[in-house]
């Protein structure tokens, strides 16, 4: 989730809950104010009833005993006076709250009973008073509470989405523009993303401190390789030129011959090595360009044919079955090693009359390319170092100088393909090749 | 033939001036771009092997100097152990006629020298006879009294490449890399050239006895003429 809508979220919640919980602290304050106050009013109707009460009064509400008093039509209040037997001391006084039906209405009442002596005589005093007033005034002050509510989480979210978009822009054009579309820290943009937040202006200038750092590092080993290859192959050439021409003098016996010819090899073997290494490092060093259309289904071809050869030598049964072709620009060269080195080990490594199976898998994933060998397959530990450079298995060939899946994964890590091994010792390996999409 | 040598390496040079002399061109030598300069407009040479990183300047700007001399035809080979990719692309692109990585073979060279001189004079013989078969190199053929031997190129390029360099012991990791390139990891396993000997060998044998095609054991092969 964007940081935005988090920060937005936030507020929202926090907002409902201050407002949800200001609305119930109202409603419950609301509620108990005004049953004082109907206590209140109660207490100050009865002292006023028993100040003027008279006989005749008294006798008129005895006679109506069992009917309501009424003198509003809402049935608001009513009246109702009880002789009692001759209670003790001190007279009961107190409130209570009651479900009433009076005349058909079924209503809450907050009800006063108060006993009181009039002439030598006691009697019983019950004056109620609905609530449904309140309650109105409840429901009414929620309905409010709640409209309050919706309005205002409302607004705020617009507002805090318009306010952290505003505050956040900055961020996501850092993010944007100097972390997702950066692949190549030569070509960095460092101008400065506008902004007055101190924080983003300090993560921009250390992307950007970062990033010269890396380009800085990148030149550097490019120079270095560029050093090398000249430092390294330019002695590496005169060895070889001035072998060659030993070789060309007439008194050379054969055994000098046959050592000229051994140091020649190891001097290639040496330019081999150099070369794979230096090759691994223009590649992780990005400095072979991608903008070749390529098609595996050709390139496998290709590749087949100029191994044909090989084939025939080690009688090796070849079935290619790519069903649908996948084409993608990267470096034609490239990938054409990529294959040509998977390929020539799976001849390599397989044994006389095998078979070597190239096929492929589409699915919406990506598409997939195998190369499967009957070879004499390698165990957990070997399939392990199998991407480590010099790393060499069942090996006879001394030739071999155990850089080829080495220089295959660095290929395949520059395309964003992803090279997996699977092997079973005696049986065969499967080499995946997974391209996105 | 004359040959310019633009080359800082001193000893390489000197190796390639050994080699070149005896195949029978006259070589000159410039270590530096100022007697460079000097040598390329006072002389024409047939051929101006070319380094590219010279004390006191590029060997681009040097060859950009030669092209704009008009009516020169020299021949230009660069010659690096630059690492840099594009190079070789700005090389051809600038105008050279080919590009050869160092460490190179010296036989290889020649074979490239040859090549370049086959398509700048036509007027080069371009069948070789070599006992009694006749190399077409035009047109990439063998002949035996007339019949077309049926070759792939492959085969054509290591015969080809065994005829130029007659008389000379040509290993079997040097005649691939002429044949397939400088493909790496592939060359550890160099013996597969020799199913496109062994091949090759039966197919002349067919016709003559090739005792003139020697193989010399654990090393290569040898054309004697």
């Amino acid at each position: 989730m964007k940081l935005q809508f988090k920060l937005a979220l936030y507020n929202t919640l926090t907002k409902v809950a201050i407002i949800t919980l200001l609305g119930i602290l109202i409603l419950a304050s609301i509620n108990h104010i005004s049953t004082k106050h109907i206590q209140q009013r109660l207490l100050q109707k009865k002292s006023k009833l028993i100040l003027n009460l008279s006989n005749v009064e008294i006798n008129d509400l005895l006679t109506k005993q069992g009917t309501f008093t009424d003198y509003n039509l809402l049935k608001e209040e009513y009246i109702i006076l009880k002789e009692v037997a001759n209670t003790k001391v001190p007279l009961k006084q107190y409130f209570i709250t009651e479900q009433k039906s009076i005349e058909g209405s079924n209503e809450e009442y907050q009800i006063l009973i108060a006993d009181f002596i009039y002439e030598g005589k006691t009697y019983q005093l019950e004056l109620g008073e609905t609530r449904s007033n309140i309650s109105q005034l409840e429901h009414t002050i929620s309905v409010f509470t709640f409209f309050i509510l919706i309005v205002a989480v409302v607004l705020t979210l617009i507002a805090d989405l318009a306010f952290t978009q505003f505050l956040l822009a900055p961020l996501y054009q850092i993010i944007d523009k100097k972390l997702n579309k950066v692949n190549d820290p030569i070509n960095f943009n460092y101008e400065p993303v506008a902004t007055t937040t101190q924080d983003f202006k300090i993560l921009d200038q250390s992307i950007s401190s970062l990033m010269n750092k890396i380009a800085t590092l990148f030149l550097t080993e490019k120079e270095f390789i560029a050093n090398v290859s000249h430092e390294l192959l330019t002695p590496i050439s005169i060895l070889n030129t001035r072998l060659e021409n030993l070789l060309n003098d007439e008194q050379l016996t054969s055994e000098g011959e046959n050592k000229i010819f051994a140091c020649l090899k190891t001097l290639s073997r040496l330019k081999s090595i150099i070369n794979s290494l230096l090759l691994i490092s223009k590649v992780e060093n990005n400095q072979y360009h991608k903008k070749d259309s390529i098609s595996i289904k050709e390139t496998v071809a290709e590749v087949f044919e100029e191994l044909q050869h090989r084939l025939m030598m080690m009688d090796l049964k070849m079935e290619m079955n790519i069903s649908t072709d996948h084409t993608f620009y990267g470096n034609q060269s490239l990938i054409h090693t990529l294959l040509m080195n998977l390929i020539s080990n799976a001849i390599k490594y397989n044994i006389p009359s095998g078979t070597i199976n190239v096929y492929s898998l589409n699915s919406k994933y990506g598409f997939g390319l195998f190369i499967e060998d009957t070879g004499k397959g390698m165990d957990a530990e070997q399939v392990q170092n199998a991407f480590v450079r010099f790393e060499k298995f069942q090996s006879e060939k001394e030739d071999s100088h155990g850089l080829g899946l080495a220089i295959a994964r660095s290929i395949a890590a520059f395309h964003q393909i992803e090279l997996t091994i699977e092997s079973h010792k005696g049986k065969g390996t499967r080499l995946k090749l997974h391209f996105p999409n | 033939m004359k040959i310019l040598i633009v080359e800082d390496e001193k000893n390489l040079a000197l190796e390639m001036a050994i080699f070149l002399g005896k195949e029978g061109y006259t070589v000159e030598h410039a270590w530096k771009k100022s007697s460079a300069e000097e040598k390329i407009f006072v002389n024409s040479y047939d051929f101006i092997l070319l380094d590219l990183g010279l004390p006191g300047g590029d060997g681009f700007e040097l060859l950009n100097q030669l092209k704009k001399i008009s009516g020169r035809e020299d021949a230009v080979i660069i010659l690096t152990a630059r690492g840099a990719v594009d190079d070789r692309i700005k090389g051809l692109e600038a105008g050279a006629d080919d590009y050869l990585a160092k460490p190179f073979s010296l036989t290889e060279l020649l074979a490239r020298m040859h090549a370049i001189i086959r398509r700048k004079h036509k007027l080069e013989m371009n069948e070789v006879m070599i006992h009694k078969f006749i190399l077409d190199i035009r047109n990439h053929q063998v002949c035996f009294n007339g019949e077309k031997l049926n070759l792939t190129n492959k085969e054509f390029e290591i015969f080809n490449y065994l005829v130029l360099n007659k008389n000379r012991v040509i290993s079997r990791v040097n005649l691939t890399e002429h044949v397939w390139g400088d493909i790496l990891e592939i060359n550890s396993d160099s013996n597969f050239v020799d199913v496109h000997v062994k091949n090759l060998r039966k197919k002349l044998a067919v016709h003559a006895a090739i005792e003139w095609f020697e193989t010399v054991r654990s090393i290569g092969y040898r054309i004697n003429l």
